[in-house]
C-alpha cells in the first residue's frame, strides 16, 4: 500500500496537515491527487507559533507545500482489510481458472492440433484427421487441403 | 547480492519496511515509528509514531499516531537498535517537563541571537534574521 493510496483511503476522515512553513490545517479530506494536492473542508488553520487561528469552510492545498499529514489510526487498519479482501478475491479467481477441467482439456486439444499443423507445413501430408484446429476432417486429402488453407489464412 | 534482484546496487528503503525507524525532518524534529510503506519519492508512512524532543541529555516522547511524510522533508532515517534502546545514556522526563525545557532553550537561543545581531549592528553589519534558519543554529 503506497503512501498516496493510504491518503486516498483517508478520504472523508479528519486529518492534520502541516505545511513546510509550519502552519497546520485541521479538516476533513475531501479529495486528493497523485501530486498530493488536497481539498479539505471544515478547516481550522493554525499559525506556526500556534497562537493564531482561522476557520474556513474549505481549502485547497498544493501538494508541494506539505511537510506531513497525520491521519487517524483506524485508516491504516482499513487499508489492511482492503488488501486482505483483494487477495482473497484473487485466490478465488485462480481457483475458477483451474476449475473447469473439461473445458481445459478441449483447449489443450486445440492447441496441440495447431502444433501439428505447423509441423506438417512442409508437405508430405500428415495422417488423417491430424491437426486442423482439433476439427474432425474426413479423408486425408481433404485434411491436407484444409491444412493448406489454414496456412494461407495465417499469412 | 542476488543478481536477479532488479534493485541490486540501488539505494532503496524496501528493507526498512516494518522496522522501527527514527526519522529526522528538515525542520529538526525527530519522529520514531514503524515504517509501513514507501514510494519512489521517499514519501513515508509511519505507524505508532512518537515525536521525541531532546534537550541536553534529557528527552521526552509525545505520542503522535500515523504519519504520511512527504519525502522531500526527510533528512535521514535509520533503524532503532532495540538492545541499545534499553540503555540510552539519556534520561526520559515527562512531556510537560520536556516542553518546558524546550521553551527555555528556545528563549536562550533567541536572546543569544538578539545579542549577536546587536553587536553586529554596532559594527555596521546587518543580519537578515529571516535568512537564518534558527533550527540549525
Amino acid at each position: 500500500m503506497l503512501p498516496l493510496s493510504l491518503l486516498k483511503t483517508a478520504q472523508s476522515h479528519p486529518m492534520l496537515v502541516e505545511l513546510k512553513n509550519g502552519e497546520t490545517y485541521n479538516g476533513h479530506l475531501v479529495s486528493c491527487d497523485s501530486w498530493m494536492n488536497i481539498n479539505l473542508r471544515d478547516v481550522i488553520c493554525t499559525s506556526k507559533d500556534g497562537d493564531r487561528f482561522w476557520r474556513m469552510p474549505e481549502c485547497y492545498i498544493r501538494g508541494s507545500t506539505i511537510k506531513y499529514l497525520r491521519i487517524p489510526d483506524e485508516v491504516i487498519d482499513m487499508v489492511k482489510e482492503d488488501a486482505q479482501a483483494k487477495s482473497r478475491n484473487r485466490g478465488e479467481m485462480n481457483k475458477n481458472r483451474g476449475g473447469n477441467s473439461q473445458q481445459n482439456q478441449n483447449q489443450r486439444a486445440v492447441r496441440s492440433g495447431n502444433r501439428n499443423n505447423f509441423n506438417n507445413r512442409g508437405g508430405q501430408g500428415g495422417g488423417p484427421g491430424l491437426g486442423n484446429g482439433g476439427m474432425r476432417t474426413g479423408g486425408s486429402g481433404q485434411g491436407n487441403r484444409l491444412l493448406a488453407q489454414n496456412n494461407k489464412n495465417r499469412k | 547480492m542476488d543478481d536477479l534482484n532488479p534493485l541490486a546496487g540501488t539505494a532503496h528503503l524496501l528493507e526498512e519496511v516494518d522496522k522501527k525507524l527514527m526519522v529526522l525532518l528538515r525542520d529538526g524534529r525527530t519522529l520514531i515509528g514503524y515504517l509501513r510503506s514507501v514510494d519512489q519519492f521517499a514519501n513515508l508512512v509511519l505507524q505508532r509514531t512518537i515525536e521525541r524532543i531532546h534537550v541536553g541529555n534529557e528527552y521526552g516522547d509525545i505520542p503522535r499516531g500515523v504519519f504520511i511524510i512527504r519525502g522531500e522533508n526527510v533528512v535521514l532515517l535509520g533503524e532503532i537498535d532495540r538492545d541499545k534502546e534499553q540503555k540510552l545514556p539519556l534520561k526520559e522526563i515527562s512531556v510537560d517537563e520536556i516542553l518546558d525545557a524546550q521553551r527555555r532553550e528556545q528563549e536562550q537561543r533567541q536572546e543569544k541571537h538578539r545579542l549577536v545581531s546587536k553587536a553586529l549592528k554596532e559594527r555596521g553589519l546587518a543580519v537578515n534574521a529571516e535568512l537564518i534558519n534558527e533550527d540549525f543554529c
